[in-house]
């Protein structure tokens, strides 16, 4: 009797050819903001402060905490004439570091938002502070490594949940900051 | 010039890429394209199209545009050929698990099932019973076919658009199609080596959790209850639509899966992690072996 396809395995993969997890750069900062402000010719870094009141009020509006007192931010100029806000993230998910970026216009509306880099790596490794160290501080200049893509990777990505959450606490941020 | 981006998108990451002149303005043309399948067929936006069907069609015909009719028309036939074990309907029983938005949709649980989904005249969509309609198997897919369409229309030499695991390419270059490890997903298992075409992947690893118990989206309609997949199922078919609507069915029951696959010119694998690290692969192209080979 012919053994079905799905009793017996065609083939073994073996341990050693599985690769470990990868991280991709799409955008700089630099040239995010040129893709999100095409009509912008300048990009004024805003040494943004926020107070522990700041902070608590953009916690309780977005539903999740403003983890840190500094957030990246520039003002879109376009002739000397403000056109928006460049606000750059960062969120943390059990096993994904995703950097990203959000333009606002002057009216606080997402404008578009734009991933920077993901790096995937196992839940053990994503919290360890050196495995973060060694991404974060190049935010302000060139890309990290190229790894792999994501292009040819099929399955079941991580949600983009916090990414979305990331975004409202944005948009927090600038009702209680930037307005 | 190649261009690659990722944008949040369809409750994932979505990656887009493209090689050929003016491949920003393609990409960007291509995601617009995923936005609007997303708004139209999104359970999760009151004001979708969808949603729309889901709250007044039980009541009178609602008429929608082509792409959801495309899309609902396949998931009808595809209801048919695997015998209801793929089902549209089953998003009352996802909703009564709190793993889908309850925006007036009819009170879960209906009893309503594929068979009373009437697709009328003049793309007008019906419900004999109340249902609550989730195309979360299948919208991904044919966005992911749309999106990669219009990089095509723009005449792009390669491209490839990735939804959370469901993506398709074209192009020139033989690329090898990675799969994750079913038992330690961040690493990755080179499955086939491809250059174009549509692949989709159904696995129980990423989903969401409930007190520490995995909800698995994959609902039995059989049984009404979730079904959790500690195997990965990965097919490659024609079309996007067609490969992520496949590895439900084929996760549910592989044996009545397999005439379905030929059928559509598919092609599945099954992947099972084994405790040593090593990846089992089940494939179903070792189902066209003529039964007297394996004799020989």
């Amino acid at each position: 009797m012919k053994t079905q396809w799905y009793l017996a395995p065609a083939l073994l993969i073996p341990a050693a050819l599985s690769a470990p997890a990868y991280a991709v750069t799409y955008y700089s900062v630099a040239q995010a903001q040129q893709a999100l402000f095409p009509q912008a010719n300048a990009f004024v870094a805003d040494a943004l402060r926020l107070t522990p009141a700041q902070q608590a009020q953009i916690g309780k509006d977005a539903g999740t905490p403003q983890l840190t007192s500094e957030q990246p931010v520039w003002r879109a100029m376009s002739n000397g004439r403000q056109i928006g806000w460049f606000v750059e993230d960062e969120v943390i998910g059990k096993h994904e570091l995703i950097t990203y970026a959000v333009a606002l216009d002057m009216n606080g509306a997402v404008q578009g938002v734009e991933i920077l880099t993901y790096r995937e790596s196992r839940g053990s490794e994503i919290r360890n502070s050196r495995w973060l160290a060694q991404f974060r501080g190049k935010h302000f200049g060139d890309p990290v490594t190229l790894g792999q893509d994501i292009a040819n990777i099929s399955g079941a990505t991580y949600s983009c949940r916090h990414v979305a959450e990331g975004v409202k606490r944005i948009l927090a941020l600038y009702e209680a900051a930037l307005k | 010039m190649t261009v690659v981006r990722a944008r949040p998108h369809l409750g994932t990451l979505v990656e887009i890429g493209a090689r050929g002149p003016g491949a920003a303005e393609a990409v960007d043309a291509a995601f617009t394209a995923v936005a609007r399948i997303h708004r139209l067929m999104s359970v999760h936006e009151a004001d979708s199209e969808l949603s729309r069907v889901n709250r007044s069609a039980a009541a009178l015909p609602v008429a929608v545009g082509d792409d959801s009719w495309v899309v609902l028309k396949a998931a009808q036939a595809l209801a048919e050929e695997s015998g209801g074990l793929f089902d549209i309907s089953v998003g009352a029983r996802l909703a009564t698990l709190g793993l889908l938005p309850d925006h007036g949709a009819p009170p879960a649980p209906t009893l309503g099932d594929w068979r009373d989904l009437q697709l009328l005249p003049g793309r007008r969509v019906a419900f004999a019973r109340p249902l609550y309609l989730d195309l979360g198997g299948i919208a991904k897919g044919y966005a992911v076919d749309i999106a990669l369409q219009s990089l095509r229309d723009a005449g792009m030499t390669q491209a490839w658009v990735n939804a959370g695991g469901d993506l398709a390419r074209f192009g020139t270059e033989q690329v090898t199609l990675q799969v994750r490890h079913p038992a330690d997903p961040a690493r990755l298992v080179p499955l086939l080596s491809w250059r174009i075409g549509a692949a989709a992947t159904s696995a129980g690893y990423y989903a969401p959790q409930r007190n520490g118990v995995p909800q698995s989206p994959l609902i039995d309609p059989r049984t009404g209850r979730p079904q959790i997949l500690d195997r990965s199922i990965t097919v490659l078919a024609p079309t996007t639509l067609l490969a992520d609507a496949l590895t439900k069915i084929v996760a549910l029951d592989p044996a009545r899966a397999t005439p379905l696959l030929s059928a559509h010119g598919a092609r599945a694998f099954i992947l099972e992690g084994r405790p040593d690290g090593d990846v089992a692969v089940f494939d179903s192209a070792s189902a066209c072996l003529p039964e007297e080979v394996s004799h020989v």
